[in-house]
């Protein structure tokens, strides 16, 4: 009996598992990997990536996935925040990436092939005022690498890289375009409620994130002019657009009346974790969007 | 009497539009407010030391502010009304200098000013970091125009500017130095300011 009940015990252990444990890999297989693989010392690919500096990149990333930091003033916070996932569930799939990517300047991912075009190859590496991303010229490639290819309507009128591209809308990232790269580069399921004009409508906002966050990893797409004030100017324009992808990771309510309506969250962007006060009327306000991602499946053994 | 009323719209569009060019001369400014602004970057450069803050003014009457507080793992949030005993409480519990805290806060509001931070950035692969103090736009705005905020950087090493008074990258790097995407100008040595929409 307890032969027969043994794989049923082993298979359920798997699937009930937290996700993380899910991962494809972990970061000490990633580490081994970048530490055996054979890098030259430059790549005639990416002129201006330096080898140093790309290695201890990857190592920084291996070791605090969370640090990764989207650089200031650039669109690449979609990148960033979608590479929060495979950064935490497979670290060696990404560092491989990466490594044949430096070495033969195209690789694939799945069954993604990248090959970024000369202009992106070039720009890797001499980005510049860019805070600490200035030297982490792994992510450059990546975060150029992901914006070359995938390419949504608001990259529409910036079809071609150039240099200072970061900061347009070359790089912007729409919504679709978020959660297909979710979907094609980490294989997460993903249930994307919202959109890049109006805002989705939730009966019990903290319920359904509570929800979300109990089964998977939670990204909301935000409208930054709130959330991360760059001005006091009352531009109802600018103020009216999604402009940011931050990973929820709690909400939790601080009070137990319920006319009081704020939350803690806490929540991934810009290389840390960041714990705010907030309203749910102020973060219905700013939310247009809110994609739960769920992991692959495992196989089902008969 | 059509064309007087024309005239005076006409009279006050172009009053309207030379108050909204009027700009302040940062650098006069600067040098009559030296030891307040020069405060507030030394009590917060050690404040800052000791455990890493920000601070925000949120309004223009100076009455809410929000505070950064950083942590290893976490970066908490929070806003407050000035004298709300709440601010104090959250200061003692993640045990910040109060004193030092409450002196930049208000000499903060004395000038002004809207946010203090350190701002890292990286020159030949090394890592510097500045103090970035904005201050709340002065002068008449027009209403058409985004309010321009007065920023005061205080590096911690003797810079280097081109002839023109702009900010470079280094005394070999001859290339134009940006922060946060706007070019700065040259005050003295060690500081320099620019003219930005943006307060951070």
């Amino acid at each position: 009996m307890a032969k027969r009940l043994l794989p049923v015990i082993i298979w359920l252990s798997f699937y009930y598992t937290p996700f993380p444990s899910l991962a494809g890999s972990t970061r000490e297989q990633a580490l081994e990997y970048l530490n055996s693989a054979k890098i030259p010392d430059t790549s005639i690919f990416w002129p201006n990536v330096k080898r140093h500096l790309f290695i201890a990149n990857l190592k920084a990333n291996i070791d605090s996935p969370l640090s990764l930091y989207q650089g200031s003033n650039t669109n690449f916070c979609g990148y960033a925040a979608m590479s929060y996932l495979p950064l935490q569930d497979d670290p060696l799939t990404y560092t491989r990436f990466l490594i044949a990517l430096y070495i033969d300047g195209t690789a694939s991912w799945g069954n993604i092939r990248f090959k970024p075009t000369t202009d992106v190859q070039k720009a890797a590496g001499t980005l510049h005022f860019k805070g600490i991303l200035d030297i982490r010229h792994a992510d450059q490639m990546w975060f150029l690498s992901l914006a070359d290819h995938f390419r949504g309507y608001l990259n529409f009128f910036w079809p071609n890289f150039h240099p200072g591209s970061e900061d347009t809308f070359w790089a912007a990232v729409n919504y679709a375009k978020f959660n297909r790269m979710i979907r094609q580069v980490a294989g997460y399921h993903t249930d994307a409620t919202g959109s890049d004009i109006f805002r989705p409508h939730f009966k019990d906002l903290y319920a359904y994130l509570t929800n979300c966050l109990k089964t998977g990893t939670t990204y909301l797409y935000v409208n930054n002019t709130y959330l991360h004030k760059k001005n006091h100017a009352k531009e109802r324009f600018r103020n009216s657009f999604p402009t940011h992808y931050i990973v929820l990771t709690d909400i939790r309510k601080i009070s137990n009346d319920p006319n009081d309506d704020t939350v803690d969250i806490i929540y991934w962007d810009y290389g840390g974790r960041t714990l705010r006060q907030v309203s749910l009327r102020f973060l219905g306000k700013i939310l247009f969007g809110v994609t739960h991602c769920t992991p692959p499946q495992p196989p089902v053994s008969n | 009497m059509a064309a007087k009323i024309l005239y005076r719209i006409l009279l006050f569009a172009a009053l309207v539009q030379t108050w909204s060019c009027t700009s302040l001369n940062i650098t006069n400014y600067y040098r009559k407010h030296q030891s307040t602004l020069d405060s507030i970057e030394v009590v917060y450069k050690q404040a800052y030391a000791k455990k890493p803050f920000s601070i925000e003014f949120t309004d223009r009457p100076f009455s809410r502010l929000s505070l950064e507080l950083i942590t290893d793992t976490l970066t908490y949030i929070y806003e407050y009304t000035i004298g709300e005993p709440r601010l104090q409480d959250t200061l003692l519990r993640y045990g910040y200098d109060t004193a030092s805290i409450n002196n930049i806060i208000g000499n903060m509001r004395s000038m002004e000013c809207t946010w203090v931070d350190n701002l890292d950035y990286y020159t030949e692969e090394q890592k510097h970091s500045l103090i970035y103090i904005s201050l709340w736009p002065r002068g008449f705005n027009s209403p058409f125009v985004n309010k321009k905020y007065y920023i005061l950087t205080y590096f911690q090493t003797r810079q280097y500017y081109d002839t023109e008074g702009r900010l470079l990258v280094g005394r070999r790097l001859r290339r134009i130095r940006k922060i946060n995407a706007d070019v700065f100008r040259r005050i003295n040595d060690r500081m320099a300011y620019t003219i930005s929409d943006r307060f951070r």
